[in-house]
């Protein structure tokens, strides 16, 4: 009983001598200022509390080892946590470095509040932190270097042999964006539009000003105020570094995945992934509606009817079913019902005095044979501008 | 070719490894290391790994004693960063420096080669690397292990061995494994005691062979059925020819992916019985037993779980991976340990020159 007599209790365990391999047998006594060990091959030590450091012992069923010592140090083993309890209490001050078994409990509680924080932390960055960095970086990305990723992304998605370069026609389009960047002189990137001979309805902008158009959405447009509100939209992307805040983006995320799963391939993998998603430029919602707002401030300030981007969509929303090559469009430029209503709120705000007709005496089926061997009349279902 | 029949029990005297560890446990480390490692912006990375190793190590015991890890995350970390600079940055560099300067196609070539042919030096160093730091980190009874391995000869063994094999087409890669890990293991210590290892390449060659051969009747076996099936469906049904190809394909892959898997468990526990069954160790023979069948199903449950889970499960599957391997793994006898010393060897994570660099321990993380 401990009372006014301290009995030092004495603990069966052994000991390692930091030579050999053999263990010896020894009773450890806890004193107030360190361990007294009687080893079984003869001999006693002091290991003043200071000079040890317990290395294992945290966990239920191990066993608690105190080592003293440098790199190859000696080392006491005790197989029975009540050993600690026993050390805590007899050397209050000293021996409140060792683990405290009791505490294991409060380490349960703290590990799951941890969890709730991770969760916490998690969301917050995927959220709102990782865009908000993104677009931080993105701004300050010099525009030579954009431009130089669009030339390698560029060489992947247009290649030369697919590209459609009928002068005369790419003109035409040349046009239109001129007359899109005129108001903006400090439009910082050179815009060159590319056209290329796929059936698909997709266009996409690439970082440093490269717009890619496919030959199957010029073959979808009915009207030069059609193709310049796609170009708005794009080109709207382009100003806004969204290529690169998305690429950003997506490396970020890449790296936070690697954290929160502890493995480096998981990371890999979806950082492979972020090559595909810049073919796809999967925009976030909140980029696709910043576009859709500016290309239609972009068209009123060029002086063209912004009402050319929703008959576009409306068109190929009533195509939907009939022809597939549409829906490649509508899965990176998401929600078209919404988007639609969108748009019109945004037209009926702005406010625009109906503008002059853009390229008034150009066929406009004729820009589809822009590229060799298409068919320049407009699918079947379509609806034709007046 | 002495082989331990499958799943016997061993001899009465012979020494297993235990595993005290449970996956809640670990879990609970991994969710503090991830915390951790957020709010320090990914430096606790390192720490994280190391406090991981030495759970691992203090939970599994030999003979009534625990493993310990004496590594340290700062180690990992200058080990990371070693590696970054003289292996990651020079091969990006290499890799897209040519194309970025517009250097001629015969530059670039020349450049891409380079890449290959650091990167076929880096693998052997990493791995030497690696061991070499892991093994002197790790004790039992206080007395450290140690690789003693020299990184020059193994890159020699390595980029030799993956010649050979590619221009033999594959048949020379058993006799390669077996250089390896003949390497790996005879130059690792407890102590001042040696491992060995006795096997030989045309056994291992016969384990290799036979396994091509298995997996090749059970893929083909698998289509067979599969058009067996197609075949009698078509009496009794009338089918499309497209429907009846799918059928073939899509049932006949299915089933050739259920042969692969069986026939790499097949091959896999054939594999570890030979190259445990012939280390040596203080005057005892491990000995593996490990079978098909129950390797198969750790495998596969193993797979489903981190997929279920999109890999937060992997403590739990670690500590099933050890369990699993202690269970199936044995010493034939006790270990004559009465004269094994402390002998452990200085290895640091920093190296002076090429020599102290390629023979310094270090780890990736």
């Amino acid at each position: 009983m401990r009372g006014d007599v301290a009995v030092p209790t004495t603990w069966e365990g052994h000991y390692l001598d930091g030579r050999s391999a053999t263990r010896q047998r020894a009773t450890i006594r806890v004193m107030r200022t360190g361990l007294e060990a009687t080893v079984e091959g003869g001999g006693t030590l002091f290991w003043p509390y200071r000079e040890v450091r317990q290395t294992q012992g945290f966990y239920a069923g191990e066993q608690v080892r105190l080592e003293r010592g440098g790199e190859l140090p000696e080392a006491l083993l005790v197989a029975d946590p009540a050993f600690l309890v026993d050390l805590r209490r007899a050397a209050p001050e000293l021996g409140g470095r060792f683990h405290d078994p009791a505490g294991r409990r409060l380490r349960v509680e703290l590990t799951l509040l941890a969890g709730l924080a991770v969760v916490a932390i998690t969301g917050a960055l995927y959220l709102w932190g990782i865009p908000a960095f993104a677009g931080w970086v993105a701004g300050r990305v010099p525009v030579a270097w954009e431009e130089r990723l669009g030339e390698a992304v560029v060489a992947e998605l247009a290649p030369p042999a697919k590209r459609c370069e009928d002068s005369e026609r790419a003109r035409v389009i040349g046009e239109i964006a001129a007359a899109l960047t005129r108001p903006m002189p400090d439009f910082p990137y050179r815009v060159r539009v590319l056209v290329v001979d796929e059936p698909a309805v997709n266009a996409f902008a690439l970082p440093g000003g490269y717009v890619v158009v496919l030959r199957g959405l010029i073959e979808h447009t009915h009207s030069a105020e059609e193709l310049a509100g796609v170009l708005a939209h794009e080109l709207q992307h382009v100003r806004g570094r969204h290529p690169t805040r998305t690429l950003l983006q997506h490396a970020s995320t890449a790296l936070l995945v690697a954290a929160v799963t502890g493995d480096v391939s998981g990371a890999l993998a979806y950082g492979a992934e972020g090559a595909r998603v810049l073919a796809l430029l999967r925009y976030s919602r909140v980029l696709e509606e910043e576009a859709d707002r500016e290309g239609t401030r972009m068209l009123v300030a060029a002086g063209i009817d912004p009402r050319g981007l929703v008959g576009f969509f409306e068109s190929l929303q009533k195509e939907e079913g009939d022809v597939p090559a549409v829906l490649q469009y509508l899965s990176t430029h998401p929600a078209p019902k919404e988007r639609i209503a969108r748009l019109r709120a945004l037209v009926a705000r702005s406010g625009a005095p109906p503008a002059p007709r853009l390229l008034p005496d150009y066929d406009w089926r004729d820009l589809a044979r822009i590229c060799p061997g298409s068919s320049p009349s407009p699918p079947s279902g379509g609806r034709r501008a007046g | 070719m002495a082989e331990a029949p499958a799943g016997s029990d061993g001899p009465a005297e012979s020494r297993r490894l235990h595993f005290h560890g449970s996956g809640g446990s670990l879990f609970g480390i991994h969710i503090v290391n991830i915390f951790l490692t957020l709010l320090t912006l990914g430096v606790y990375y390192f720490w994280g790994k190391v406090r991981v190793r030495r759970y691992l190590l203090s939970e599994s015991d030999f003979e009534g004693d625990r493993f310990a890890f004496h590594g340290t995350g700062r180690e990992l970390l200058v080990g990371w960063l070693r590696a970054l600079l003289v292996f990651g940055v020079p091969v990006a560099i290499l890799a897209n420096g040519p194309e970025l300067v517009g250097a001629a196609p015969a530059v670039q070539a020349g450049a891409i080669v380079l890449v290959y042919a650091i990167v076929l030096v880096f693998f052997p160093v990493a791995m030497v690397g690696a061991r070499r730091y892991r093994l002197s980190r790790s004790s039992w009874r206080e007395i450290r292990f140690s690789f003693r391995g020299r990184a020059l000869d193994f890159i020699r063994l390595y980029v030799v061995g993956w010649l050979a094999s590619a221009l033999t087409l594959g048949v020379y890669y058993p006799f390669f494994a077996v250089r390896r890990h003949a390497f790996m293991v005879s130059h690792s210590y407890f102590g001042n005691e040696r491992f060995r290892f006795d096997g030989r390449g045309e056994d291992v060659f016969a384990i290799y062979g036979l396994g091509v051969l298995v997996w090749a009747l059970g893929a083909g076996a698998a289509f067979l059925v599969a058009l067996l099936v197609a075949f009698l469906l078509a009496l009794v049904v009338r089918l499309p020819a497209s429907a009846v190809v799918g059928l073939v394909l899509g049932l006949g892959g299915a089933l050739a992916l259920m042969a692969t898997a069986a026939a790499w468990a097949w091959f896999e526990s054939r594999r570890q019985r030979y190259f445990w069954g012939h280390t040596r160790f203080a005057g005892t023979r491990f000995r593996s037993t490990v079978a098909a069948p129950p390797l198969l199903r750790l495998t596969l449950v193993n797979l489903a779980l981190l997929l279920g889970t999109l890999g937060l499960a992997w403590p739990w599957v670690t500590v099933r991976r050890l369990r699993f391997a202690f269970e199936y793994l044995a010493l034939e006898g006790t270990p004559d340990l009465a004269g094994t010393q402390q002998e452990a060897q200085v290895v640091t994570a920093t190296g002076e020159g090429l020599a102290g660099f390629l023979d310094a321990g270090f780890d990736l993380g």
